[in-house]
């Protein structure tokens, strides 16, 4: 059995008649960069804030850590959140010593540590800045340093990757993978997919208050067929019969979907065939692809439920 | 220690800080300088109001008819010769069949009496509302004046036995205004102190911090580390101006001529007037009992206060707030006034006023067992006051609920359920 860090089970929470989480589960190994992905109001920060404890779960449970609740092991956990939150007057090493003591982490060690991290993150130069002298994406820094100051056995980070520009993209991705080589395990939210195709061991699409989707990066690209480009030599439109139905010709090349295990198969019969091969390229779809789809499909079906009116009804 | 006073220290080291080290905190500290103006101002319009109602008191001599209009003229004459420094109105009374009571003139409602002479004038009996007092004096003087007036040649002066209307220990009266200066200066410090903590999560509410110290801490610990943060500013609010006044005196001391010391020494000697449970303890107990008030109303304020979701409702919950005050103070000096009865027992248990009206009851009760009870008392309260803000304010505001509607059950909506599971690897 996989050691957890995170097992939130079942977790639902009513806004009056919104039901923003509908039982959603997340199961994190220890160890691993676990991504929640969603469309914006999907119900990920509402998910992470009860797995955390920060607000009570109208049902379901959370356990952390080896299935203590989350109240009884808050020293051991980073968290940064959507909504950033700094005291503007203080200033940054402070700032972070703060942070860290919140967790149990004494002052001057929490200092000390403060210069190591900006040091490392090219942040020195404004150790002893106020916040409010800070630019957004510095000030975000800070707070995410703080996250993870008191070296957290669990961290979790909701929707990092916004306002940074993409070198403090960059260094988040570095401070994220060196944290799991560390031990931590991280859990963040996103709708960013590329961040997510590149850290992520595995991952959970949240969509319309529910988890869709539950499994690793390749898993959630294997939900969709292959992207074949195939231009053949001959140019003839007698090489159509070989190829799936619904494969579209444009120009001098052929556009069409296969499964994965059709692949090679198909490549055989081409070769018998004697069209020959001008052209060809076999592309897995991108996580992007799989959100898009997956998000899609359950748009379409929510849409297409008598209840969709009653809900947008009380929305409104 | 705990991690939970730990981390309650963590958040009023950081709230203590961001007040003080801070130019605003310099005009806080420094408001009681306007107080002081503004109290000057009305000081002289009280004064004169005082020089206006003077005339109000009386003091009385109770004389024979042979005496009566001699002291009548002997008192327009010391009268005129005193000027300004006139005593009050002197009231002759016959000396009937049956010997009037001096100490019940003395208590007849209706004028302030500050001294009554009766017996003969070479060996008055003077009673005196305050030992000491000039009126005292000016009565021995008179009879003096009417003996020195009727002799021949030289004559001894008046041989007054002077009694003041308490004998022994301090009076009722005394130690009730005790209680009532009590209730008065707790009052005032929790009126310009606690009700500050109604806006002093506004702070992390409005930067969003207070998910970070949510997810970091207790919420308990979150706002006990603020009511301490903010007992801290106002100890060392008191702190400065106990010492600038302490200062104050012995620079005025090392300064003035002998004289003025002696004088001095007048008010000192009220200190001789001492409270029922003596002056350690009363001075020690007012202490816890300021630092429960503030406890009690910061916590009661600073958990409504965080209810509110805008600078503007913040502002709007000052009024309710001074009111409540001010009902706590007129119920405590109501009860001050009158110990021992009902209503001094209501307010002493009644949590909001508790720590004023004990106070004052320490002021005429020897009693000090009950002082404990009455702060572990107050303790439960605060703790009680902290649990319940703390409950409506995850359910409430950091649930994003609408703030005020923490009533509100949520409801389960049907529609978005129904949308079954699309796609699951695992």
């Amino acid at each position: 059995m996989t050691d957890l860090s995170v097992e939130a089970t079942s977790l639902t929470k009513y806004f009056d008649a919104f039901t923003a989480v509908d039982h959603v589960t997340l199961k994190v190994p220890t160890g691993s960069i676990y991504g929640v992905l969603g469309p914006n109001g999907a119900g990920k920060t509402t998910s992470l804030r009860m797995t955390l404890g920060i607000i009570d779960p109208d049902e379901g449970s959370s356990r952390l850590l080896g299935g203590h609740k989350p109240q009884s092991v808050r020293h051991r956990i980073g968290y940064l959140p959507e909504e950033r939150g700094l005291y503007p007057g203080m200033k940054a090493r402070e700032a972070i010593a703060f942070m860290g003591a919140l967790r149990g982490l004494d002052w001057s060690e929490g200092r000390r540590r403060a210069a190591t991290f900006m040091t490392e993150l090219g942040l020195e130069r404004v150790i002893d800045e106020k916040i409010r002298k800070m630019s957004k994406g510095m000030a975000q820094m800070v707070q995410l340093i703080g996250s993870i100051v008191h070296t957290p056995d669990l961290i979790v980070l909701d929707e990092p990757f916004s306002g940074l520009d993409p070198v403090n993209q960059e260094r988040l991705e570095m401070l994220v993978r060196r944290e799991r080589e560390r031990g931590a395990t991280i859990l963040f939210s996103t709708h960013v997919m590329a961040h997510a195709e590149r850290l992520c061991d595995r991952l959970a699409i949240i969509a319309r208050s529910q988890r869709r989707f539950e499994g690793t990066v390749d898993e959630a690209r294997a939900l969709l067929p292959m992207q074949v480009r195939y231009t053949p030599r001959d140019g003839g439109d007698a090489v159509a019969a070989l190829l799936p139905a619904g494969a579209e010709r444009k120009g001098e090349a052929w556009h069409f979907a296969i499964e994965e295990a059709d692949v090679e198969p198909l490549l055989a019969r081409i070769t018998a065939s004697g069209h020959g091969v001008a052209g060809l390229s076999i592309a897995r779809p991108a996580l992007h692809d799989a959100f898009v789809h997956i998000v899609r499909q359950v748009d379409a079906g929510f849409d297409a439920t008598p209840e969709a009116d009653a809900i947008e009804e009380a929305a409104a | 220690m705990t991690p939970f006073i730990r981390n309650m220290l963590v958040i009023a080291r950081r709230d203590f800080l961001a007040i003080v080290a801070t130019p605003t905190f310099l005009l806080f500290l420094l408001a009681p300088l306007f107080m002081i103006g503004m109290g000057a101002v009305g000081g002289v319009g009280a004064s004169q109001l005082a020089d206006s109602a003077r005339g109000k008191g009386r003091i009385v001599a109770i004389a024979g008819p042979a005496d009566v209009e001699a002291l009548r003229a002997a008192d327009s004459r010391l009268r005129d010769a005193l000027g300004r420094e006139r005593p009050p109105v002197l009231e002759v009374r016959l000396a009937g069949a049956d010997a009037a009571d001096p100490l019940a003139i003395a208590r007849e409602k209706g004028s302030d009496t500050y001294a009554v002479l009766s017996g003969p004038l070479e060996n008055p009996r003077i009673v005196e509302r305050e030992a000491g007092s000039g009126a005292g004096r000016y009565l021995a003087l008179l009879a003096s004046d009417v003996l020195r007036d009727r002799a021949a040649g030289p004559v001894a002066p008046a041989k007054p036995a002077f009694e003041a209307i308490t004998n022994g220990g301090t009076s009722i009266a005394a130690q009730q205004s005790m209680g009532f200066g009590a209730v008065f200066v707790i009052f005032l410090m929790t009126l310009l102190l606690a009700g500050q903590t109604v806006s002093s999560l506004a702070e992390e509410k409005g930067n969003k911090v207070i998910e970070i110290l949510a997810a970091a801490v207790p919420l308990e610990s979150v706002f006990l580390g603020k009511l301490l943060g903010m007992l801290g500013v106002a100890i060392l609010f008191i702190a400065f101006w106990g010492l600038v006044a302490i200062g104050g005196g012995m620079a005025f001391a090392m300064q003035a001529d002998p004289a003025t010391i002696a004088a001095a020494g007048k008010p000192a000697a009220a200190l001789m007037v001492a409270p029922a449970s003596g002056w350690p303890f009363f001075i020690g107990v007012g202490v816890c009992y300021f630092v429960m008030a503030f406890l009690l109303l910061g916590a009661v304020f600073l958990g409504v206060g965080a209810q509110a979701s805008t600078v503007r409702e913040i502002q709007m919950l000052s009024l309710p707030i001074t009111i409540f005050q001010v009902g706590m103070f007129s119920l405590s000096t109501a009860a001050a006034s009158a110990p021992g009865t009902g209503l001094a027992q209501f307010a002493q248990i009644f949590p909001f006023s508790s720590p004023f009206a004990m106070a004052a009851r320490a002021a005429t009760d020897d009693a000090k067992a009950v002082h404990l009870l009455a702060l572990g008392w107050q303790a439960l309260w605060v703790a009680l006051i902290i649990y319940l803000s703390v409950r409506l304010f995850r359910a409430g505001v950091l649930s994003g609920g609408g703030g005020w509607k923490f009533w509100k059950r949520a409801r389960p909506a049907t529609a978005a359920s129904t949308v079954s599971e699309s796609t699951s690897a695992h």
